[in-house]
């Protein structure tokens, strides 16, 4: 019997679009999400104001997608109110259920699993409670501040609407949520624990208090992303959803699924070593456990999803660590950093830049890094940067390396394969 | 009662406009004489109304005076009677 963990469903929300097919039309023409966020501080509060770069998503129209999917409007209201990290995450799980052709199937019900990355819960409605306590001295809150602003309503959420009574609970671990999330669920489905399981990850996390807190913490470009780039200032925080179906290789031939790729590998640490410095030991061994995993040695020429955050710390550290992995051989690679287009989705970037890598090997084709303004000192790779055209860069692997390292160390690694 | 609220007036069809949001019900779906247990309206939609109820109109429930066996009249027909005139 085979435990080998396949893909069968994709589905993803960001400031580039909702649905994959429209996430890849930008990503293959060399566009990005990143824009100017202005908000003008009201009277009364000059400090409530927003000005910088954001990847944003069309909250109506996520909206009117998730709707769409339902079928029937009436099932979202049990519900409840919907804070954006849910929104995102059922719009992108009802997408990648629904390719996965999955809707109803019986094995839903019982030997499913949901895991969801998230880095923080329900900005948008804790503003909204906190801003009628602090700023405007009221006692009472929505009383729907709660179950709509944990971290673990996108689960709760994604399981009621889609009939999932098995394991089903969120991972937190920063900027890695959603590769853990993806890892833990391939573990689950090889250790029998269940056939199916819906992993990915989501955030929402551009609101005035989120924002605020992540610009004192000094990483934050007031241009836009530019990773491994001379000249790079930080990161762009971006917002959304992706999500995976996975599936026991058994249970998706035995319905008849259309397998996408394969989840190969997955390779874990944690630095142990500071709350937002990156570590290059740490990084390594996370990527050497994921080719270990996988069985893949780091000399298959691949397409290797950086963290590439553009910060000034994380890109020269990650280029190091991957320089000395895979050495020589990575001239046969190619090199992608998918949040110059996307931003930062934190809790959702992994699970988003999978689902990139694993559609760009499908097509042949890698999005190409954008923004780049030449190549910096301390960032020695081969990226995929748009050369004549500025479309995506043709492409030959089969197998994708997806790096995720997040603050507090926390490092997570996928190899994501097409079918054989 | 808290010290803001938006002074908007109350009525009938105000209040229903702020059941059908809160409970995510059509309006019509609103009989008066169906309680809150057969539209299926539990507690914490109950709950959400009367913070939107007090927040709009400045008129403060006492939730102890509803139960799941309240209907919508019973509900109107006290907010209508708390509410300044």
């Amino acid at each position: 019997m085979s435990r080998k963990v396949v893909l069968t469903g994709f589905g993803c929300v960001s400031g580039l679009g909702i649905g994959l097919a429209q996430t890849w039309r930008k990503l293959a023409a060399g566009e990005g999400a990143i824009r100017p966020w202005r908000r003008e501080a009201p009277e009364g509060h000059p400090a409530w104001r927003i000005d910088g770069p954001a990847a944003r998503v069309d909250a109506e129209a996520c909206r009117m997608a998730l709707e769409q999917a339902v079928g029937d409007k009436d099932d979202l209201r049990p519900l409840g109110q919907l804070d954006p990290l849910s929104l995102h995450a059922l719009t992108a799980g009802l997408e990648a259920v629904e390719a996965a052709g999955l809707r109803g199937h019986p094995s839903l019900a019982r030997r499913t699993a949901i895991l969801i990355g998230c880095g923080s819960g329900g900005n948008a409605t804790m503003d909204q409670a906190y801003e009628r306590l602090y700023a405007r001295d009221l006692a009472k809150v929505h009383p729907q501040t709660i179950p709509a602003s944990m971290i673990s309503a996108p689960a709760s959420h994604l399981a009621m609407v889609l009939g999932v009574h098995g394991p089903t609970f969120v991972i937190a671990s920063a900027c890695a949520s959603s590769a853990h999330a993806l890892g833990e669920a391939m573990h689950m489905i090889r250790s029998g624990r269940a056939d199916v399981a819906i992993a990915g990850g989501s955030e929402a996390c551009l609101t005035l208090g989120s924002w605020t807190a992540w610009s004192a913490v000094g990483v934050m470009a007031d241009d836009t992303c530019r990773p491994f780039s001379k000249d790079r200032k930080g990161m762009v925080l971006g917002e959304g959803a992706a999500v995976v179906v996975l599936e026991s290789e058994d249970h998706a031939q035995a319905r008849g699924a259309n397998i996408v790729g394969e989840l190969a590998g997955y390779g874990t640490s944690s630095d142990a070593a500071d709350m937002t410095a990156p570590d290059r030991e740490g990084i390594e061994t996370a990527i050497r456990a994921a080719h270990e995993d996988a069985g893949i040695a780091p000399e298959v020429p691949a397409l290797i999803s950086t963290h590439g955050t553009g910060t000034r710390l994380n890109d020269p550290v990650e280029a190091a660590a991957i320089r000395a992995i895979y050495g020589r051989s990575l001239e046969a690679s190619t090199v992608i950093a998918t949040k110059s287009a996307h931003g930062h989705l934190i809790g959702a970037t992994a699970a988003m830049e999978f689902v990139i890598g694993m559609e760009a090997l499908a097509r042949g084709a890698a999005p190409p890094v954008l923004n780049h303004l030449g190549a910096a000192p301390d960032c020695d790779l081969p990226l995929a940067l748009a050369q004549a055209s500025p479309g995506a860069v043709p492409i030959d692997h089969r197998v994708v390396v997806s790096n995720s390292f997040a603050f507090g160390g926390l490092n997570a690694v996928l190899i994501g394969r097409l079918p054989s | 009662m808290e010290g803001e609220s938006s002074g908007m007036t109350v009525s009938k069809e105000a209040i229903l406009g702020v059941i059908a949001e809160e409970s995510g019900l059509d309006p019509a779906a609103l009989r008066p004489d169906a309680t809150f247990e057969q539209l299926d309206i539990g507690s914490l939609d109950v709950a959400s109304t009367l913070f939107i109820i007090e927040d709009k109109f400045g008129v403060e429930v006492d939730p102890d005076k509803l139960d799941p066996h309240s209907t919508i009249a019973d509900f109107v027909d006290l907010v209508m009677r708390l509410a300044p005139s």
